[in-house]
């Protein structure tokens, strides 16, 4: 009985220790890049401060971007980014990972929905082109109690930028917060 | 009757066969007999002791989420894993010693509920995100792995519900028909059936006739009528698996838990076919098309399927263990299966039609049902037939005369319905069960 538990234990330790250690993996051994955020949508959970962050790597519009054209709903995606004047932009898009040389960086996403036409808010109207709906797991941010405001709603003037890991299979992870180019929170381990 | 009684009997069951003092069918029939009267020792210290994990395990739970940023991460951790192995611990002592087995057993179900919520929290911290139904199905899995390591039934009703919650979760929100949970399923049962696991076997069957609903949303089928058919077949063959399952002495005390859900699952498959609605019309494209190429083959494809395990069952049953009602609903079974065929070649013109003959034969099944409630002394089977009977005739009340009389008429005329055909049904129904258990008291006695 007594090695039972103990099998256990140590399996469903280790199952939480490697979700901790595999977080940690792609923070510590990620290329980072800085991604800049759209208008946080405020919202909030029973488990504390919680912010979503929008990117603009969220949204991709295929006729823009070179690479693969045909996706589907819940595929997996790859995006080449490269570094713009401040910030990392989507480059190409790809069903596969492609090679990329040292500058550029693939991120892995998993499309959400596909939105056929694209509005031009500049002349108002309804353009042909799809638009692709990509989350990366880096939408959710937790933060301490009382300081989720901070965020959601920066004062005016303030600049909210995330600093994100990639790492070589496509993985990405916050590993900063920066508000007016100043770090604000910094992931560690402990 | 007491468990200990039952105990005792089935312990000598085996012993009275080999000695010829019991037939072979006999002992079945006991065993199934029996099956419905052992009652769970001790409910009332489990289910403190259950409630009282959950409160505990919420509590603690409440307690960190509102004192988490004043916390290192380290020390998180060091709670979070610190909270599991105490429970664990706690649990592998009192089982050990053998004092508090159901104690036990409750903080092994704690220990289930921290490792979730370890998972939860974890992922909070160090800002995991992923497909969030895989958070739920980490959880099982740990839920699954205490069931299997340790028997304990608490550790695997929470994996069967976790399974269910993950799977409605896959199906619902992400709008597909989720077949990985089928085998998922499977792997509990074995478990479930060594340990002889009732409880867990109720919640593992109406976790499965829950998937098949989540899967039947997902399909998004033009025309819900065949799809609604195919389900009606499919759940007659779990209802024959539930038959063969009698057949099969080490099977048979789980067949009538089997029969009752599929029987149920029958009835409300057969229930939906009564609609005209659904049976003249396509979603949002007219009258009903005939099936096509696909759903024939589906179709025939299930209908194989149940005439195999009908004449499985009928190799397995000698013929003097098939009693008359039971030739009648065999009877109903293959009119209402021929039924079911000949509308896959009907279009939706007929549908008013099809629908009088589905009523024909789903008041037809529920007599039936009642018939054999009364032959077999199955109380549930009366309870079943009174149920859906009722709920038919309030559908048709609704579908007969919301359109053509006045709201508050409808309502008064619908109040007054249920009023006296409630009393009427109940004092019915009644009279039959009290029957039944004077048959079955009398018998014992």
């Amino acid at each position: 009985m007594i090695r039972r538990i103990g099998i256990i234990l140590l399996l469903q330790t280790l199952v939480l220790l490697a979700m901790v250690a595999l977080k940690q993996w792609t923070l510590s051994t990620g290329k980072e890049i800085l991604l800049e955020t759209q208008p946080i949508d405020p919202r909030s959970l029973f488990r504390g401060d919680y912010v979503r962050l929008g990117y603009g790597i969220n949204r991709l519009r295929t006729p823009e971007l070179d690479g693969d054209d045909r996706f589907d709903r819940e595929q997996e995606i790859h995006v080449v980014l490269a570094k713009g004047e401040n910030y990392w932009q989507a480059v190409s898009l790809h069903h596969e990972r492609p090679s990329v040389p040292a500058d550029r960086v693939v991120i892995r996403g998993r499309i959400l929905n596909i939105q056929e036409g694209i509005w031009n808010g500049a002349t108002k109207k309804q353009e042909a082109g799809r638009e692709l709906r990509v989350d990366y797991g880096i939408e959710n941010y937790f933060v301490p109690e009382g300081e989720g405001r901070a965020l959601e709603r920066p004062a005016l003037g303030e600049k909210v930028d995330i600093l994100v890991a990639v790492d070589r299979f496509g993985k990405a992870g916050i590993k900063g917060v920066l508000i007016n180019g100043t770090l604000r929170y910094s992931e560690r381990m402990f | 009757m007491s468990n200990r009684f039952i105990k005792q009997l089935k312990a000598e069951l085996p012993f009275w066969v080999e000695r010829g003092w019991v037939s072979p069918g006999g002992d079945r029939a006991i065993m199934e007999h029996l099956a419905g009267q052992e009652r769970e020792e001790g409910f009332l210290i489990h289910a403190l002791a259950i409630l009282g994990v959950l409160l505990l395990g919420s509590g603690v739970i409440t307690f960190f989420a509102a004192n988490w940023s004043e916390m290192a991460k380290l020390s998180k951790l060091a709670v979070l894993l610190g909270g599991l192995w105490l429970a664990y611990g706690t649990a592998g002592l009192l089982l050990t010693r053998g004092e508090h087995p159901r104690t036990g057993q409750a903080l092994l179900l704690l220990g289930v509920i921290l490792f979730g919520a370890n998972v939860m929290l974890i992922a909070q911290i160090y800002h995991i995100e992923a497909h969030y139904p895989n958070g739920v199905l980490l959880w099982a899995v740990g839920a699954l792995l205490t069931a299997f390591l340790l028997p304990s039934q608490p550790a695997m009703a929470a994996a069967i519900a976790l399974l269910c919650l993950w799977t409605g979760m896959e199906s619902l929100d992400f709008d597909r028909v989720h077949l990985v949970f089928l085998p998922l399923w499977a792997i509990c049962l074995p478990r479930i059936h060594s340990q002889n696991w009732r409880f867990a076997f109720h919640l593992a069957l109406i976790a499965l006739l829950l998937w098949s609903l989540f899967t039947f949303f997902s399909l998004k089928a033009p025309s819900g009528l065949y799809l609604a058919e195919s389900y009606a077949l499919a759940y007659l063959a779990l209802f024959l698996g539930g038959m063969l399952m009698e057949t099969h002495g080490p099977l048979a005390p789980f067949a009538p838990i089997v029969k009752r859900y599929a029987i149920f699952a029958v009835l409300a498959g057969f229930y939906i076919l009564t609609f005209p609605q659904i049976q003249s019309w396509d979603r949002g494209q007219g009258y009903r098309a005939m099936a096509s190429g696909g759903w024939v083959l589906a179709f025939f494809a299930l209908l194989g399927l149940v005439a195999l395990l009908s004449l499985w069952h009928r190799q397995r049953t000698l013929a003097g263990q098939r009693p008359s009602h039971l030739i009648w609903g065999q009877l109903l079974i293959a009119t209402g299966v021929v039924f079911l065929a000949a509308n896959l070649f009907i279009g939706g013109h007929w549908g008013g039609l099809v629908a009088l003959g589905f009523n024909l034969l789903y008041f037809s099944g529920l007599v039936w049902l009642i018939v054999a409630g009364r032959e077999t002394n199955d109380e549930f089977l009366i309870n079943i037939a009174f149920f859906f009977f009722t709920l038919a005739l309030v559908s048709r009340y609704f579908d007969t005369f919301w359109s053509l009389m006045d709201r508050s008429f409808f309502f008064m005329g619908g109040g007054m319905l249920l009023l006296a055909g409630g009393f009427l049904l109940e004092r019915q129904r009644r009279r039959l069960t009290r029957g039944v258990r004077g048959k079955r008291e009398g018998a014992q006695s």
